[in-house]
């Protein structure tokens, strides 16, 4: 078995900057570029040596140029706010609309390390350190400096962190107008009650995904204004047809990248991947390319038996997305790999039904996020990954100050432990882990150790 | 009258949580008394919510029904389960209001616990039944109202208490006069106070200051404005609706405009002279609401810390000195 080396930023640049063929995307370039720009913690990660990997990193750090280069070309930008994956499928079947999620400012304390001062911005609004990392977007929309204000925001709340929908109100109270709609608490069907099945397989009162389908309707209203004309039913099919072209592929990726012995792709690589299934990096086009191109480098390394890591490692389940970037190589340094992963968004990465009115296969999805239902029915689709691609251990890693990690590190931890006798280790990792490095290294380290230990005994 | 009875009685302390509705049903609709916190509370649990559901495990009831106007509650909702021998209901209120889906949501919310109720033991009201138990609480309201001028704030808190739970008991024990109270008139805003914390409103009272507006969770903020009489004998569970869904401020409510106007109006005519703030650790909802109301105010705000649960010498400082400033 061979492993694909990780490579430094300088190196990545010096591999891939001339590699890559004439006709290719145009945002191709040397990462040290964003290091320049501000982007401090890039020096400080391993990445996968790959051109796929390359233009991965490249298509992410160059997300604000392609926002600026969409207004400049006349279409309008929409800000989805919190819901992680179904508004900005409704907004990409507008060709005048580009979508993404300033929830995504979360992770620039970690990737300009703290330079940006947008966690003291938000201190200095009254949105502190209790609060989860999130609220650096306060910072990002008060500055104006870190994407172009959008033309349009909207919000779910509701079944929502407290978090997220505080510092919501907070922008609105700002002056930041909001489209807000409601994604009730997702519960289970009484016995008498017409039931749906929604993706992912957890169960919805009919009753409700009619709620959310007619909240959807204002939010779809909300960008026929914006875009100046009705969406189709057919441009609305077409939308989903897309979205689920990227999440096919995507879906691929993760049952290569988390099923494969020996994994083809690492850990860090593999979080920025799917972070594309939410709102196509503002590009669902060249998503799909990205994607394309690391699912085929994903199969030539199955293929050839390229490893991204050892064969040995420990197979993780991963839960909630870190706020620092690194753990993820962390987390392989310490003998382990990914083998499935949660992170908050998986109603994202499911298939939207193309066999139903659209707005009800959109409905659907939203009441699938796994935040939205109880925490037990979000353990038992991670039981159903854990079997699926051979994980012998589970990670929840909270997120500092989020109000739903206060109490679904438990319930996942109990379920998974009365279900598959797995061990789960529950860790914090702050915007920047390296003061609590050590203590990262001892708990992930004890899990591999755990793991190793029952391995040997069979 | 005798309100409807059964014997049973239930756990519900949200402020949309109509109590009419659930006593209409022949359930007593409780407030868990929260004097007795855990000593310990795990990293990032609300403690208002820990102590919810260790109150609820020593509570006379059958039931106990939380509500989604936090993520904290609505967590503890599914933990509750395994640790609460009674059955529990999760009754989604909508952060979103000004829609007319958020309101038939929130009905159907509504029926749904009535036949929640109804399983415990309870029985669904005819119009009539539920006309009368909405008129024995507007008519408790009315009197508490009257008598704001001579209630201290404890007592106060306790009437609302008392008349969530049962009307017309609560009727004989608000006195009909008093000796207006005097003093610096002040605001409150902000959670729940636990028993502990409403001893910061007798410490402010014992030295020269009047809550003049309590806006805590447990204060007259939860208090829905006098029933449209007229629409009450036709439609009473859309006059019930109008007052507890249209009608009590909040800061979860998305947009939350109606609890800063509410409190203008009040403030104003109350003419309120400075804000306490009470903050929780935790609590989201309204951590975010300081900042944002010190600015918005026109009067000085000073905030508390509801972890130290009573006057300690730091608060007792905070509020000698805040209510030396307005004198």
């Amino acid at each position: 078995m061979r492993i694909a080396p990780k490579l430094g930023l300088d190196e990545m640049d010096r591999r891939h900057v001339s590699g890559h063929r004439p006709g290719g995307p145009d945002y191709l370039g040397p990462l040290r570029r964003h290091v320049d720009d501000g982007d401090l913690r890039l020096p400080h990660l391993l990445y996968d040596d790959s051109p796929a990997s390359f233009r991965l990193w490249n298509f992410l750090l160059t997300e604000e140029d392609r926002l600026r280069a969409a207004r400049a070309s006349g279409k309008k930008l929409v800000g989805a706010m919190k819901d992680l994956g179904t508004a900005p499928v409704l907004a990409y079947a507008f060709p005048e609309l580009t979508a993404f999620y300033p929830d995504g400012a979360w992770w620039i304390p970690c990737v300009m390390e703290l330079s940006a001062g947008l966690l003291g911005i938000a201190d200095s609004v009254g949105v502190g350190d209790s609060f989860c990392p999130v609220r650096a977007m306060l910072g990002a929309f008060l500055t104006e400096a870190h994407f172009p204000i959008p033309d349009l925001l909207t919000c779910s709340v509701g079944a929502t962190c407290d978090d997220f929908s505080a510092i919501a109100q907070r922008l609105n109270g700002f002056g930041y107008p909001i489209l807000w709609w409601e994604i009730p608490h997702r519960r289970a069907p009484d016995p008498d009650e017409p039931a749906v099945e929604l993706p992912g397989g957890a169960r919805a009162p009919a009753a409700l995904v009619q709620f959310v389908e007619g909240e959807l309707e204002r939010v779809r209203a909300g960008f026929e204004t914006l875009a100046g004309h009705v969406l189709t039913e057919e441009a609305l099919r077409d939308g989903i047809r897309q979205a689920n072209r990227v999440r096919a592929v995507l879906r691929e990726l993760r049952e290569l990248a988390y099923g494969s012995d020996p994994c083809p792709v690492p850990a860090l690589e593999m979080l920025i991947a799917e972070m594309l299934a939410i709102h196509f990096c503002s590009d669902r086009a060249e998503s799909l390319a990205v994607l394309g191109e690391m699912l085929g480098m994903a199969r030539t390394r199955a293929d050839h038996g390229v490893g991204a890591v050892p064969g040995d490692a420990v197979r993780v389940f991963w839960v909630n997305p870190p706020a620092d970037l690194r753990i993820m190589n962390l987390l392989e340094d310490c003998g382990a790999r990914l083998a499935g992963t949660d992170f908050m968004f998986t109603h994202a990465l499911d298939p939207l039904p193309e066999d139903m009115p659209p707005m009800e296969a959109l409905a659907r999805a939203a009441l699938a996020d796994p935040m939205v239902g109880p925490a037990e029915d979000r353990a038992r689709r991670i039981c159903v990954d854990c079997e699926r691609f051979g994980a012998e251990g589970v990670v929840v890693a909270r997120i500092p100050g989020a109000s739903h990690c206060a109490y679904e590190g438990e319930s996942i931890a109990r379920v998974v432990r009365d279900r598959l006798d797995l061990p789960v280790v529950e860790l914090e990792a702050p915007p920047i882990i390296d003061a609590v490095t050590p203590g990262l290294r001892t708990r992930l380290g004890g899990l591999v150790e755990a793991v190793q230990s029952r391995r040997s005994g069979r | 009258m005798a309100l409807p009875d059964s014997g049973l009685a239930v756990a519900c302390g949200c402020p949309f949580v109509p109590p009419e509705w659930v006593r209409a049903h022949g359930v007593r609709p409780v407030r868990p008394v929260l004097d007795d916190l855990p000593a310990a509370v795990p990293m990032g649990v609300c403690g208002y919510a820990a102590g919810y559901a260790w109150a609820l495990a020593r509570a006379p009831v059958q039931a106990a029904v939380f509500t989604t106007t936090c993520d904290q509650m609505r967590r503890v909702a599914e933990t509750i389960g395994r640790e609460c021998p009674v059955p529990s209901f999760l009754f989604h209120v909508p952060a979103t209001w000004q829609t007319a889906g958020a309101c038939g949501l929130y009905r159907s919310e509504l029926e749904r616990l009535g036949r929640f109720l109804c399983r415990l033991g309870g029985a669904a009201p005819d119009r009539n039944t539920l006309v009368e138990v909405m008129e024995a609480y507007d008519a408790a309201r009315r009197r508490l109202r009257d008598a704001r001028g001579w209630l201290t704030g404890r007592a106060l808190v306790e009437a609302i208490r008392a008349i969530h739970q049962d009307p017309e008991t609560a009727l004989d024990t608000i006195p009909m006069s008093g000796p207006m109270r005097k003093g610096i008139p002040l605001a409150t805003a902000g959670p729940e106070l636990t028993e502990g914390l409403l001893g910061v409103l007798d410490f402010i009272e014992a030295r020269g200051g009047r809550i003049a507006l309590d806006g805590t969770t447990t204060g007259e903020r939860s208090l829905v404005e006098a029933f449209d009489r007229r629409a009450l004998g036709e439609d009473p569970l859309g006059v019930l609706i109008d007052a507890y869904f249209g009608g009590v401020p909040c800061a979860f409510r998305r947009p939350n405009t109606l609890l800063y106007q509410w409190l203008k109006r009040e403030m104003t005519a109350r003419d309120v002279r400075g804000i306490l703030f009470i903050r929780r650790l935790w609590c989201d909802m309204w951590a975010a609401e300081e900042c944002r109301m010190r600015e918005w105010a026109s009067v000085p705000l000073t905030a508390v810390d509801a972890e130290d649960d009573g006057v300690t010498v730091r608060m007792a400082t905070r509020l000698e000195s805040f209510l030396e400033a307005l004198r």
